[in-house]
């Protein structure tokens, strides 16, 4: 495999909130490839908006990441302090689209012009040719009749559409990762499907290495070429989208799976995880996920797991991989959804 | 036909629901919205955002006021003016649960009082004693801990928050509750919970849903009928499986061909239909809402029905 | 112990280790708790604030001196006028001394004994319109923010009275009245409700629609209960702020009517009354501890609760709870 275009290791992420110190992230590593969409998957409070904002230097002024390294193009961001140091690569090389379009526009401003602001600054380009080339960008994101678009304002577009307009920001000025956090979840599902086909469309023709920050994992399956699966500050797997899906190996991520309603069955109840994610403030000892998985070890509570190999691509941090470990069943759903992998490895 | 003996719990007919805006004409929320809801079924409401599906249920519950058409409850005109009486028992007996469990419970008050706001409000309770007793039944039969009564609600997680929503309702011993979104704010893990929840209170008490949602998978999973609602209209309603398997209006179509399916090879071999008004013509035919089978009504012209039959007999 | 004898033994415990573990549900769920409680946040945040605490303690004591002043020893009486032993006249402008600690006015009083007085009397008008406020702003605020069809009546009744400027009325009533501290407490009640009903109002708007409201509405409980339950107590901090900033308002209103001969009569000190005198005097450099004194006192007051409103309503936003 090619060497990652971007590699954190072991990145733990602190916040001081009300006197109190919050792990956020404990630990973290992932692996970024060149063109390539990872889907980061997890509930909220899971940290995996936390964990991609490290990226950017765009945690809120009360966090700091604590330890651990974000390798990108020879420099380690987790060093990088000032301001003028993240503006080479925030935007630039890396840039990120939010859940709510509008944070990232300006409402006073036409949408043309915020767009031809950023080729202005980035790419040098000047006047006409700048705003012939933010019409091309528009067209490319889906807009209709861009000329005529360009001198809107965003109050004008539907939420579907200012979310087109900030990809069109985003990409403006060629990054070479774009990270996308919950770009869909407040639109609805027609609109949600055009959008994540735009985003496709344009990984293709600009070659970008997408991380696809996300809950729903019916999303996940459209977009993604790996997953990571995020619980309590921590990849818990991590693997091909193929691997995750039909081969899931973390209790976890078992219930994550087996919980959706698509895949029960009518009149049964859906395999449902009790209790909830643990409270950041405390020490998590061992597996942060025993204290509501049914069917954890001894082990879970005392030490927590390493990452154990199942595939080239495809690790996982649970006991249940040590050889030591005794034989425990997945719920039907993962049953039905591997033997549907099997069948078709044939 | 067959001749149908379920019986009927609600009646809505020939709805029409208007907000009044700040110009003269007001702004029609929802349009002839017809449907019945049998005793003891789940009935599911589909449609995105700014449809009308939650000002349907508002309506029902007597938040929103009807402009055009009635709501009927067992028979009885419940929209309007109605006398105190039957006023007092619709109350106790539809309720509603909500979206949002971050905001539909009272942060200054306990959740003793939350869960007994009803029992207050329609003195359903012979003593403190009995009323208490009545909390931390209710408490118990959403799997929450009775020592619970005595906190408030933002010590609690999004799903604990939500049973407490749940147990709020089920106090009053209603027959119907509308199910506003319930599980769309709630993390994936948490979703699981509270569906099954839901459906075993509906089993143990015989209750009757309607559950209102934008997401067509989660309904799918938990309504035995499904209408589809687009900018005020029911386009169209039929059994689920029914619905799933022969989809005829083209918002249907486009709506089931969206949703993201949990399997990465299911999910990038799909083709994703886009759904445009104006493949209707209704310049000179008007639409009707028509049962084109049997529990199988669609909104469509003469011309359109007749093109529906020929994709249902194929 | 031996390095094999401790292998050993690690190896027995791992294979116990890599057994379940038992399952407790109620700990599950019991996972997702906090233990943050908003009051409680409120009045830490604030304690915090060291301006606002020592302005919290000054106006504590300063209100108990007012009270305990007149059973001091050495106390003179504020409406006693002073004769000079020698001439038997009155002691006029006697400058601050031993025996006169603030000095006397233009009659012969004692200054020190009518500041506190005088302090006395406007920190009591304050409170008792700062109550009245609080208690019919309210009242009147939650209908017409929460009942709907009260709204454009009471808007209308708002608007009548809130186009006439606030001084007209107030003179006027002080004008066809008899001054009096009762005279007062009704000119400044009269007038005093209409912004904290107004903005009663506007909060209550903004929270009305909130999804609980609805939720209580659709379990039929009736307004009075909605209003006291549901939305009073969301304001509480708002309210508690409000009633800060408008001890000081009332004062300066009674300083304003005094000044323009509407207050209080001159037997009955005053701040108001107190300015009034001294500023009269103000282009005489050896008498300007007359307006001094007073307006110190009115300061201090003043800026007090300034600071501290501020700090509470600080304290009060859940966003400084960190």
């Amino acid at each position: 495999m090619s060497e990652p275009i971007l590699s954190a290791r072991d990145v733990v992420v602190k916040f001081s909130l009300r006197g109190q110190i919050l792990t956020a992230i404990r630990g973290a590593s992932l692996d970024l490839y060149e063109g390539k969409t990872l889907a980061i998957v997890g509930e909220s409070g899971s940290g995996k908006s936390v964990f991609t904002k490290t990226f950017l230097g765009m945690l809120d002024a009360n966090g700091w990441v604590d330890s651990g390294s974000i390798m990108f193009e020879g420099m380690d961001l987790a060093k990088l302090k000032t301001e003028r140091e993240w503006l080479k690569i925030r935007g630039k090389k890396i840039a990120m689209i939010f859940q709510d379009p509008m944070t990232a526009l300006n409402p006073l401003r036409t949408v043309g012009m915020q767009i031809q602001e950023v080729l202005e600054l980035h790419q040098g380009l000047k006047g006409e040719e700048a705003k012939a080339r933010t019409i091309e960008i528009l067209g490319q994101v889906g807009i209709s009749d861009p000329a005529m678009r360009y001198h809107q304002y965003p109050h004008e577009f539907s939420g579907g559409m200012r979310q087109r307009v900030v990809i069109a920001i985003a990409v403006a000025c060629n990054p070479r990762i774009l990270i996308c956090d919950e770009p869909t979840t407040a639109l609805d599902v027609t609109i949600q499907a055009q959008i994540l086909e735009l985003i496709r469309g344009l990984q293709k023709k600009l070659g970008l290495t997408i991380i696809y920050i996300t809950h729903d994992l019916g999303v996940v399956a459209n977009v993604a070429d790996d997953v990571a699966v995020m619980y309590a500050g921590d990849i818990i797997e991590y693997g091909t989208a193929e691997e995750i899906f039909y081969n899931a190996q973390h209790p976890y991520t078992w219930a994550l799976l087996s919980s959706l309603p698509q895949l029960g069955i009518k009149g049964q109840p859906l395999y449902s995880i009790r209790g909830t994610p643990p409270n950041l403030f405390n020490e998590i000892k061992g597996d942060a996920f025993a204290p509501r998985n049914p069917r954890a070890l001894k082990i879970d509570f005392v030490k927590r797991p390493p990452y154990f190999q199942v595939s080239p691509t495809h690790y996982a941090r649970t006991w249940l991989l040590d050889p030591r470990a005794p034989k425990v069943e997945p719920p039907a759903t993962i049953k039905a959804m591997r033997a549907k992998y099997a069948r078709d490895a044939i | 036909m067959i001749a149908d003996t379920r019986e009927v719990l609600v009646e809505v007919k020939n709805l029409r629901v208007e907000f009044k805006g700040k110009g003269k004409k007001p702004f029609v929320a929802v349009k002839n919205v017809t449907f019945d809801i049998y005793k003891g079924e789940t009935f599911g409401l589909v449609g995105e955002t700014g449809s009308g599906k939650t000002t349907i249920g508002r309506a029902i519950i007597r938040i929103n006021p009807v402009a055009e058409g009635e709501i009927r409850f067992k028979g009885q005109r419940i929209s309007g003016i109605i006398p105190k009486e039957l006023d007092r028992e619709v109350t106790r007996k539809i309720q509603m649960i909500f979206q949002d469990p971050m905001a539909s419970l009272n942060e200054r008050a306990k959740v003793d009082y939350i869960v007994s706001e009803g029992l207050y409000n329609t003195r359903n309770y012979k003593d403190e004693k009995d009323r208490q007793a009545k909390v931390e039944k209710a408490l118990l039969e959403v799997g929450l801990l009775p020592e619970f009564a005595s906190r408030f609600p933002h010590e609690f997680s999004g799903g604990q928050r939500q049973r407490i929503g749940i147990a709020r309702a089920l106090i009053m011993e209603p027959e119907f509750i509308i199910c506003d979104e319930p599980i769309s704010s709630l993390d994936v893990s948490i979703r699981a919970q509270v569906l099954n929840l839901m459906s075993s209170l509906q089993k143990e008490k015989s209750l009757t849903y309607m559950f209102i949602s934008h997401d067509l998978s989660v309904v799918r999973f938990i309504a035995d009928r499904i209408a589809v609602i687009h900018k005020g209209e029911i386009v169209e309603l039929a059994e689920t499986e029914e619905l799933f398997r022969n989809p005829l209006h083209p918002y249907t179509r486009a709506l089931l061909s969206a949703i993201p399916v949990p399997d990465p090879r299911v999910e990038r071999e799909k083709k994703v239909l886009v759904y445009d008004p104006r493949v209707h013509d209704y310049s000179v035919h008007k639409p009707k809402w028509t049962e084109i089978r049997p529990g199988h009504f669609v909104l469509g012209n003469e011309a359109e029905l007749s093109q529906y039959e020929k994709l249902l007999a194929s | 112990m031996t390095a094999k004898e401790e292998k050993t033994i690690s190896a027995i415990e791992e294979q116990e280790l890599f057994t379940f573990a038992e399952f407790d549900e109620e700990a599950s769920e019991r996972t997702g708790y906090s233990n943050y409680s908003y009051w409680g946040s409120t009045i830490r945040v604030f304690l915090k604030n060291k301006s606002a605490v020592t302005c919290l303690i000054i106006m504590i004591s300063l209100l108990a001196f007012t009270f305990i002043q007149p059973y001091l020893p050495n106390q003179k009486n504020p409406i006693t006028v002073h004769l000079d032993p020698n001439t038997g006249r009155q002691l006029m402008n006697h400058p601050p001394s031993k025996e006169y600690w603030f000095g006397t006015n233009s009659i012969g009083q004692d200054l020190w004994a009518r500041i506190w007085s005088g302090t006395r009397t406007s920190l009591l008008i304050a409170i008792i319109v700062g109550v009245w406020e609080v208690a019919f702003g309210i009242a009147f605020g939650a209908l017409w923010g929460y009942v709907r069809q009260l709204d454009a009546l009471i808007t209308e009744i708002y608007n009548v009275i809130h186009n006439i400027p606030t001084t007209i009325i107030m003179m006027l009533l002080a004008y066809i009245m008899r001054p009096s501290f009762k005279t007062m407490i009704l000119v400044m009640c009269a007038t005093g409700w209409l912004g904290m009903a107004r903005f009663v109002r506007n909060q209550i708007i903004i929270i009305r629609d909130r999804e609980y409201n609805l939720a209580s509405r659709c379990l039929g409980t009736p307004t009075s209960r909605i209003i006291m339950k549901n939305l009073l107590p969301y304001l509480v901090s708002v309210i508690v702020m409000r009633i800060a900033l408008s001890i000081p308002g009332t004062i300066g209103w009674e300083v304003f009517l005094t000044y323009i001969g509407l207050g209080l009569p001159i037997d009955t000190p005053s701040l108001g009354n107190l300015v009034n005198e001294g500023r009269r005097l103000i282009m005489s450099p050896s008498l300007r501890y007359q307006l001094i004194f007073p307006s110190a006192v009115l300061s201090l007051i003043t800026v007090s609760f300034y600071i501290m409103g501020n700090a509470f309503s600080d304290a009060a936003d859940p966003r400084n709870h960190w």
